[in-house]
């Protein structure tokens, strides 16, 4: 049987893990639990927001990582074009993640779809309410309005090749309170393709709850902060309890 | 040195990280006379079917590769779309001949299935249904990562050395003599999968 993902995200910027410890950069805990940690997937996220095209600070993150790494690893960040792609293949990605390059030109799906597989297509979309109390996505880290709706943009990047969706609310986002699941259900409902949920876990409850009440194939986690090595497998042996299929 | 046959898609990094890390040589390359002078080759795999052939074609690698294979039995190991491009077909966007090595056409999950999400991505079992040198000291049912969408079968029951379940068994790995193949990612399986790999680098 299919076992539930726990999935961490990773976010850089300039090269740096986000997260820090004290307020000091270490990406230590990412090269350790790599090898030792039960993680099921990883996703490296270049968030450097003014980084135009240079990226070579996260590559060389990526490189040194993905060189020790034995479980899948999906990478992304200001993905446009498909020599973008061929770049982050290169440094050592086994799928992409893209977001605003979608909804910028969504053919930009089918065009990596086609030349990479369906499965190498992570479709990120950020989205939370807006004024009117309604879903909307929003673009380029959560500050461009769409107008499109999570459930019908992510039905379109499925129609147009996506392999699956990753759902992140903004304003669950750091909260520990658990993820939208209301938000979670929407997608995962609409689509046939595995849907992952990100924002707002802060306790192993809400794994159980993005898998059973939102629908997620894959729960994640940016919250690196928790996960010592005996944590992922705490994590696991809750979900395990609970019912809910994790590789152990 | 461990041949890793660059077509301008797969994970090759992937790969060569994980054949370095047991102790071999990695070289990865389209030159069919670098591959020649390799002892063992790995034909990795993400990526699509017809992208997949177009690329070893322009490159000049289906006749060089097919010889190697199956004239000098130099032993190649398909990962993923690697080991789908063994086959003889598949429909993946369009209709297309693969490599032809085995009897074996490829074709998608069926999409109609309840609850069944397409692609398959994540840990699944992988049942060992024949005898291979790969499963040396791999546990039974021990699971293994996958990601795709498309699926092999094959009439040559003979060939099936393992299967996974997913809304019904499909094949997950492949010998037929020296030419071996998984559907799911040995390099990106943890212990078991860096296990299996270096028995294909090892034993084969």
């Amino acid at each position: 049987m299919l076992r539930k993902r726990l999935v961490t995200v990773l976010t850089f910027n300039n090269g740096t893990l986000f997260r820090t410890k004290l307020f000091e950069p270490d990406y230590r805990y990412t090269h350790n639990f790599v090898d030792s940690w039960s993680v099921d997937e990883i996703v490296m996220l270049d968030v450097t927001r003014e980084s135009g095209p240079d990226r070579q600070a996260f590559f060389d993150v990526v490189t040194s990582f993905a060189h020790d790494c034995f479980v899948p690893l999906a990478v992304g960040g200001g993905i446009r074009t498909l020599d973008d792609v061929r770049q982050y293949m290169q440094v050592g990605g086994d799928k992409v993640v893209i977001n605003t390059g979608a909804i910028e030109r969504p053919e930009l799906i089918t065009e990596i779809a086609q030349a990479y597989g369906s499965q190498c297509v992570v479709l990120s979309i950020d989205a939370k309410k807006n004024n009117d109390d309604e879903y909307e996505v929003f673009s380029a880290f959560g500050r461009g309005s769409t107008k499109l709706h999570p459930a019908d943009w992510a039905a379109q990047a499925e129609e147009l090749g996506a392999g699956e969706i990753m759902i992140t609310s903004i304003s669950h986002d750091g909260s520990l309170q658990g993820y939208d699941l209301d938000l979670c259900k929407l997608v995962s409902d609409t689509v046939s393709v595995p849907v992952l949920v990100l924002g707002g876990a802060g306790a192993w409850k809400h794994f159980v709850d993005g898998i059973e009440i939102g629908g997620a194939s894959a729960v994640c986690t940016q919250n690196i902060y928790h996960f010592t090595e005996s944590s992922i497998a705490s994590a696991k042996t809750f979900l395990a309890k609970n019912g809910i299929e994790v590789r152990l | 040195m461990i041949g890793i046959i660059d077509y301008g898609l797969g994970n090759l990094t992937s790969v060569a990280g994980a054949v370095e890390r047991l102790g071999f040589e990695p070289a990865i390359s389209s030159d069919p006379d670098a591959l020649g002078a390799c002892d063992k080759l790995i034909l990795p795999g993400v990526g699509a079917f017809g992208d997949g052939m177009r690329n070893l074609a322009e490159r000049g690698l289906i006749d060089p590769l097919t010889d190697l294979v199956q004239k000098q039995l130099k032993p190649v190991l398909g990962i993923c779309l690697g080991f789908q491009l063994l086959a003889k077909s598949s429909d993946e966007f369009g209709d297309h001949a693969g490599l032809g090595w085995i009897d074996a056409k490829v074709t998608r999950f069926d999409p109609t299935q309840k609850d069944l999400r397409v692609p398959h991505v994540g840990w699944n079992e992988l049942y060992q249904t024949g005898d291979s040198i790969l499963f040396d000291e791999v546990p039974d049912d021990s699971l293994f990562y996958y990601v795709h969408s498309y699926k092999m079968d094959t009439e040559d029951s003979e060939i099936i050395i393992g299967e996974c379940d997913y809304g019904g068994r499909f094949v997950s790995a492949v010998q037929y003599g020296s030419i071996f193949g998984t559907q799911f990612h040995p390099e990106k399986s943890q212990r078991h999968g860096l296990t299996l790999l270096n028995n294909f680098l090892e034993k084969s």
